[in-house]
């Protein structure tokens, strides 16, 4: 049980220029689950690294309860993590693997069988115990590096891409499962992620990270509702967002025959630091409905048409100031046009984002 | 192109064959023929002697210090080098930690790697003389100039090297002396080898060995160790062929090729000796042939040892 801070950590690589991670300031509250998501070479797995006590921090300090950990040896740390490829010790059985920490600790003989076997029932391994990692599934294995790190009952979990290796099915699978496990174990969790959905239905809060700077961190909803910039608006969610750099008029932005309406503050804002009358405005696919002709939608041309069984994704492109642009429109599925249709589409009010055209932050 | 198959095979068989059989099984079968005689090498005249070479054997003192010494090799030789390979190797690899994050090897291990390699590319013959000046047995040798220089060691009893017959732990000083010589040249090949066998370890699996809280003397030997057991098998079986045959080290390092006395005799130099020098060919191709059945038991155990760990995994 633990509070985690990163304040300005960095962590320049040797012989690079720009940071992996840029003056990270994060804080993690007791029994949170937090998830670093972002694209590859986003920094994200550098961060949990450096926690970790594995990488280096050239600046700034990070804290675990307030006790300052920068420059401690992971062992001192009392954390526990769970790898992407799970680094099981190959020469050991399931239960030498989850014991190994333990005996290092000389914990008692007794109190080591009765922890390992505990997490084994947590994790159902009990009859996997004897076995060598080799002759586990991927599953399996996955599950034995959970439980290597559910015996130290550490005060802090780093998960590392824990699901990647897995296949679809058994990822949804275990992704609530390791929710649940948090849940009632009750301690603080960094969890790394690339897949935004994951990141959505595990996290307390998601951190999203670009290029070594943490761009937002919030509660999953809120981060959907109001992304803080361009790249959070696009990241979140699937599919992404249709986010188009237009024309600005006093009205709003100005779509091919459709104006999404801002405020008066909205279009000030846009217009000032570089502005140039244009204006960045997203809507998701979701937030959107094919209308009538006459209802003040934009035309588009469908170019395909993605049926997932409960609904479907539309795509078509329209011309905007001289240029072909490509939307995505989710629609039911009673109301599915064909190929080469033109459709009018129209975002629901007040369910469009405005982003500086320059700067790429919210407005 | 079915059409004469058989026939296109075998004449491309042949010629190897032929070569194996006439210059590596018939000289076997001729040594044991030989064994059996009194031939002395350079007359055509072989007269049988029955099993008088092998009853000589028995009672050969030389010949039984020489395998006692060739033992004394092949435990010594392997256990040394593999373990000062090893925990080198580990160094170079893993073993740097210091004040800084992640898993490496302690500074400057590139450099050492190449220094530790130097040996092997050099010839036997430089690595004995290098030695020869390093072990002089006066005031100008590199040793004996140090030691006494720092008073370690009296100006007038120098250290005597390979010329000490005298027994330390059982064994001829000499042999010692040899030994370090041959760790030396070797301990770089299997560095090299161990080195190599380490990278293709996990990173992640030594990283969580230090979340688990596991020291560098705890990882060596919880986890580096067991992992890397298939090389250090078969380590251990080349480093065997070197300590069953020594014969080049002992030639050239020891004074009378084999002494002082008799001191540092192993298989292969009495053999020779027996056979070159003495002409005493029936006798020294039985001594072969002692040999031959050595390493076959030896090979034997070995076999057995690795299938019973195998089935272990």
């Amino acid at each position: 049980m633990a509070t985690v801070t990163y304040s300005k950590a960095t962590r320049i690589y040797p012989g690079t220029e720009r940071p992996a991670v840029d003056h990270l300031d994060l804080e993690i509250g007791d029994g949170e689950f937090l998830v670093l998501v972002g694209p590859s070479g986003c920094g994200k797995s550098t961060s949990l690294r450096m926690l970790a006590g594995l990488e280096d921090v050239d600046e700034g300090t990070i804290s675990i309860d307030s006790r300052d950990v920068t420059h401690l040896p992971p062992k001192a740390r009392d954390i526990a993590m769970v790898f992407q490829n799970y680094a099981l010790y190959p020469h050991m059985t399931v239960y030498e693997n989850m014991a190994f920490a333990l005996k290092l600790r000389k914990t008692s003989k007794a109190e080591i069988d009765r922890r390992v076997k505990e997490a084994a029932g947590l994790l159902q391994l009990e009859e996997y115990l004897n076995r060598k990692p080799k002759a586990l599934s991927g599953g399996q294995r996955q599950r034995v590096a959970m439980g290597r790190a559910i015996v130290r009952e550490p005060q802090v979990f780093l998960m590392d891409e824990p699901l990647s290796n897995l296949d679809a099915k058994l990822r949804v699978q275990t992704r609530s499962q390791i929710a649940t496990l948090q849940a009632n174990l009750g301690i603080t969790t960094v969890y790394v992620t690339h897949d935004q959905t994951e990141a959505m239905t595990m996290g307390h809060r998601v951190a999203v990270m670009l290029d070594g700077v943490l761009q937002q961190v919030d509660t999953p909803r809120a981060l959907y509702d109001a992304p803080a910039n361009v790249f959070v608006a696009g990241f979140i969610g699937s599919p992404a967002m249709n986010i188009k750099t237009v024309q600005l008029t006093e009205q709003g932005a100005a779509f091919a025959e459709m104006v999404l309406p801002l405020t008066r503050q909205q279009v000030a804002t846009a217009h000032a630091d570089g502005g140039n009358g244009k204006v960045t405005v997203g809507f998701r696919p979701e937030d959107t409905d094919i209308v009538g002709a006459s209802e003040g939608g934009m035309p588009i041309v469908v170019e395909l048409v993605e049926d997932l069984g409960a609904d479907a994704n539309v795509y078509g492109h329209a011309a905007i100031g001289g240029a072909s642009e490509r939307f995505v429109v989710r629609t039911d599925r009673r109301h599915m046009p064909n190929m080469g249709d033109t459709v009018f589409i129209k975002p629901r009010s007040e369910h469009h984002h405005a982003f500086h055209a320059v700067s790429g932050s919210r407005i | 192109m079915r059409h004469g198959r058989g026939r296109f095979v075998a004449g491309f068989l042949a010629a190897p064959l032929a070569v194996y059989l006439i210059f590596m099984i018939w000289p076997y079968v001729q040594t044991l023929m030989y064994s059996f005689t009194s031939w002395g090498g350079f007359s055509n005249e072989a007269p049988f002697a029955g099993l008088d070479n092998y009853r000589q054997l028995l009672s050969d003192d030389t010949f039984q210090a020489a395998l006692l010494h060739n033992v004394f090799f092949l435990v010594a030789l392997p256990l040394v080098t593999i373990l000062l390979a090893l925990f080198f190797a580990f160094l170079l690899n893993v073993g740097g930690r210091g004040n800084r994050a992640g898993v490496r090897g302690v500074f400057g291990s590139s450099v050492y790697k190449v220094i530790f390699f130097f040996p092997q590319v050099l010839s036997v013959a430089i690595i004995v003389i290098l030695w020869d000046a390093l072990y002089r047995t006066d005031g100008q040798g590199l040793i004996n100039f140090l030691l006494i220089k720092l008073h370690l060691v009296d100006p007038n009893h120098p250290l005597q090297f390979v010329n000490d017959p005298t027994p330390f732990l059982g064994v001829p000083k000499v042999l010692w002396w040899i030994l370090i010589v041959v760790v030396w040249a070797n301990v770089g090949f299997y560095l090299v080898l161990f080195s190599a066998a380490m990278q293709s370890i996990s990173k992640d699996i030594y990283e969580a060995a230090m979340l688990d809280g596991a020291t560098r003397v705890h990882t060596f030997f919880r986890i580096t160790l067991p992992l890397l057991r298939d090389s250090v098998s078969v380590a251990w079986v080349y480093i065997g062929f070197v300590a069953l045959d020594m014969f080049v080290w002992i030639f050239a390092l020891t004074p009378q090729q084999g002494g002082p006395n008799h001191a540092s005799e192993v298989f292969a130099t009495v053999l020779w000796r027996e056979a070159f020098t003495r002409g005493q060919f029936g006798y020294a191709c039985a001594m072969g042939v002692a040999m031959a059945i050595f390493t076959l038991i030896l090979g034997a155990i070995q076999l057995t040892a690795t299938r019973r760990e195998r089935i272990e995994l």
